[in-house]
């Protein structure tokens, strides 16, 4: 490939893709502040197993279940 | 305690103040790449957020800009990956054209469109090197790879680009 071949795609490139406007319009903080509202709090993968733990020890152990309502 | 530490420690002040200083180079970089505002403005905010979640990761000390250059250089070429070929990206004046004007007109798509058909990081190179004409140490810091290996992915874009206009019986 040639320089000159080269030019002569960078100018067909340039002539098929005008410049663009590369000022931001408006601010973007609101847009953000909403991305922020409309992410749902998640729960942590080790928050699920401490639950799954607990269930099964209640369903096992049922009397456990009072022995924790007198400590909380 | 300086901006860029309060915002790496999660205080959102910090990181709105943060987003109103950058938003615009960050904008300017990923409209370069995919050339619609409409996108480039999502895709701002995404990245934006993205930081945001990674702020952990950032060393205040650390260059902000070319930090976030790459993540929203990340985004732009998923965008692209994930694109429908037909999706135009030159708007195109309304009313009749005279027969020249079809015929630039049609050369000028089939150019878009074999453009379009480069793999992402070869068109992001070829775009912010060729159309852009940004220097080759910007946009390599921006795909965090090197001046020589960016050279080489716009010789390569340019290579493609050239064998499929044949094809389409274009001369550029």
């Amino acid at each position: 490939m040639t320089e000159h071949d080269d030019r002569q795609i960078r100018e067909a490139l340039k002539q098929s893709f005008p410049p663009v406007n590369t000022e931001l319009r408006r601010d973007l903080w609101p847009a953000m502040l909403r991305k922020f509202d409309a992410r749902p709090a998640r729960v942590p993968w080790y928050d699920w197993v401490l639950i799954g733990l607990s269930v099964s020890v209640f369903l096992f152990f049922p009397q456990l279940i009072l022995v924790f309502a007198y400590h909380l | 305690m300086d901006l860029l530490r309060r915002f790496a420690l999660g205080e959102i002040d910090a990181f709105e103040t943060v987003v109103r200083q950058f938003q615009g180079d960050i904008y300017s970089w990923i409209v370069r790449i995919v050339r619609d505002p409409g996108v480039a403005e999502d895709l701002t905010v995404e990245t934006l957020w993205r930081i945001y979640r990674a702020r952990h990761s950032f060393r205040p000390d650390g260059n902000f800009v070319a930090w976030a250059r790459r993540v929203a250089t990340n985004l732009a070429i998923d965008h692209l990956r994930h694109k429908r070929p037909e999706q135009s990206l030159l708007s195109e004046p309304a009313g009749p054209a005279m027969p020249d004007q079809l015929v630039q007109r049609e050369t000028r798509e089939k150019i878009q469109q074999a453009f379009r058909g480069l793999p992402a990081k070869l068109q992001v190179a070829a775009t912010l090197a060729l159309v852009e004409e940004r220097p080759y140490d910007e946009i390599a810091d921006a795909l965090g790879t090197s001046a020589g290996a960016v050279k080489l992915r716009v010789f390569r874009a340019v290579r493609i680009l050239r064998k499929r206009l044949k094809q389409l019986g274009v001369r550029p």
